[in-house]
């Protein structure tokens, strides 16, 4: 099965299966090798880089919540060239395509991330990170230069703003959108006693991101391909942003807590998404549910 | 690194406050040494995850290996385990701790922590006659030590850090190696710095390493929770560490 998940054109991104691992949760590479068949996923998103070197975040950097986590690690990457130069090999070899997140810093510098990046065949498209307080004129002007990168363009949408900043990014070029950045939000670490603040994942998150990308099927044309990201821990969540109208999704640290999720979730939906086309029953690709087990049985009795 | 499977087979209290869980683990656990550690969370049957609280895995860092197929994590007793409990394991994490060829005597010390994360290298040292100091400094004093082996020398630091002979058990150790608890653990590792500094001449490098024990949510160098930054640049506690020469990290906050 093939799924295309940016709009028609000359630089459209087909992955295998419509399930990837979300920035920031597998790193740059395959650090993930050992632990995930990465054949089975459709594409790998990379940490989010930047043009220049970032330093890790000083102070807390992790808050553990009931049921979830908050993550403040400051972006940290050692800027764009060194991280084309660490892993353009890795890349290469990797079976999947390679979407590089961009951290959408200011339209200059993604006119140089173009530069380092047009030609760059084991770059297979840039997903554009927007920031949480961005207005739509800048973000406008960030998705117009990152558009100009000959590289299928998804972007990635702050939860707050979501629905509001949709048409904007559409307007200026995005290919896809994705919906969306963990929220932020602020928690009291435990052993300092300081309130943190930082990006919240759990599986909480995944009724508040669900809303939203419901409402963006609804708000934006058909043919602009959602992909669903957000408190993914389970097959069932992820057919459930398939049913609100996205094409693919993305997990994010339900890989930490539980790596072969990635690769279950991938496998399941991939699996799914082929025999709802062919209008097969759902346990044909879900072992837990009886549906033809009790069809057949029907069959039988009413054959018998 | 892999993703295994494990189950407690045996529980055993050692003292009024920890309990030590055998785990029936694959055999790629079992080569394990001193310094390395496993990321573990509970499981029900066919992998499945019944709850997300803790939602992160945790650290275990184990104190022995008894055979091709058991480790033994020690673990608070306030918590309650049992006996064929299944358990996901990812490990091993982190590199061995490096000692010295020579190694004949060597410190211990554990600061606001129990000092569990270092109790795995004891029986090779002893068997190779090294001499053991172990420093409890904070609230590390409320350990109960009575379970380790006799021929440690067991020294409890007065309120401001300082313990008895300090002087010479620093100038006496060829190695040390630090534990610190989770709150201001930068601080905490910089005011033993400043202990060892005050009362050596020079600290060379590879003297005294700071062993790390942060809660790490992927341990394959991904998520970058675990950086720190050092004389040669940055480095993870998941994949570099977790012990670190001191006179090398950045300990400002």
């Amino acid at each position: 099965m093939v799924v295309e998940i940016t709009r028609p054109g000359k630089t459209s991104l087909l992955l295998s299966t419509p399930v990837m691992p979300a920035a920031g949760t597998v790193g740059f590479g395959d650090n993930y090798h050992r632990l995930v068949d990465y054949e089975k996923l459709g594409a790998i998103i990379t940490n989010p880089v930047t043009i220049e070197r970032w330093n890790p975040a000083s102070g807390t950097r992790l808050v553990p919540l009931p049921g979830g986590i908050l993550v403040h690690t400051g972006l940290p990457n050692p800027g764009l060239k060194r991280v084309i130069q660490q892993n353009r090999r890795v890349w290469g070899r990797l079976p999947i395509p390679v979407v590089l997140h961009l951290a959408g810093t200011s339209a200059p510098h993604m006119k140089q991330a173009g530069e380092m990046i047009d030609g760059l065949d084991v770059i297979a498209g840039i997903e554009l990170g927007l920031n949480d307080d961005i207005d739509e004129g800048e973000a406008f002007a960030l998705v117009s230069a990152a558009a100009a990168i000959e590289k299928p363009l998804l972007v990635r949408l702050p939860f707050y703003e979501a629905g509001h900043l949709a048409p904007a990014v559409l307007d200026a070029g995005a290919d896809a959108l994705v919906v969306s950045a963990a929220p932020r939000g602020t928690a009291r670490e435990e052993h300092t006693g300081r309130l943190v603040s930082g990006r919240i994942y759990g599986p909480l998150v995944k009724p508040l991101v669900l809303r939203i990308v419901g409402r963006l099927r609804r708000q934006v044309p058909e043919e602009v391909p959602i992909i669903g990201a957000g408190g993914i821990h389970s097959p069932l969540d992820a057919r459930d942003y398939i049913e609100a109208g996205a094409v693919a999704v993305q997990v994010d640290t339900a890989t930490w807590a539980q790596p072969k999720m990635l690769e279950r979730i991938a496998r399941d939906l991939g699996g799914w998404i082929a025999t709802r086309r062919k209008d097969a029953l759902m346990d044909e690709w879900h072992p837990d549910m009886g549906q033809t087990e009790a069809a057949q049985r029907g069959a039988a009795q009413s054959g018998g | 690194m892999k993703d295994t499977q494990a189950y407690i087979e045996r529980i055993r209290r050692v003292s009024r406050d920890y309990q030590r869980l055998e785990l029936a683990v694959d055999k790629s656990l079992s080569s394990m040494l001193a310094g390395q550690a496993v990321l573990a969370r509970r499981i029900e049957k066919d992998y499945e995850i019944q709850h997300w609280n803790p939602y992160l895995r945790e650290l275990w860092f184990p104190v022995e290996i008894l055979n091709s197929n058991i480790i033994v994590v020690e673990v608070p007793a306030a918590k309650s385990y049992q006996p064929g409990q299944l358990l996901s394991l990812l490990g091993p994490i982190g590199k061995p701790f490096k000692f010295r060829r020579k190694l004949r005597n060597i410190l211990l010390i554990a600061y606001d922590t129990p000092p569990t994360s270092l109790l795995m290298m004891l029986p090779a040292l002893l068997a190779n006659d090294a001499s053991v100091t172990m420093v409890l400094m904070g609230t590390a004093c409320q350990y109960d030590t009575g379970h380790l082996p006799e021929e440690i020398e067991i020294v409890h630091a007065e309120e401001d850090l300082s313990w008895q002979d300090m002087v010479m058990t620093l100038g006496w150790a060829d190695q040390v190696f630090v534990l610190v608890g989770p709150s201001k653990e930068l601080a905490n590792f910089a005011d033993v710095m400043r202990l060892v500094r005050e009362r050596r001449n020079d600290v060379p490098a590879n003297y005294i390493f700071g062993v790390f024990q942060r809660q790490l949510p992927c341990a394959v160098g991904a998520c970058y929770v675990c950086m720190l930054r050092s004389n040669d640049g940055s480095k993870l506690q998941c994949v570099d560490g977790p012990a670190f020469d001191l006179t090398s990290l950045h300990l400002e906050n």
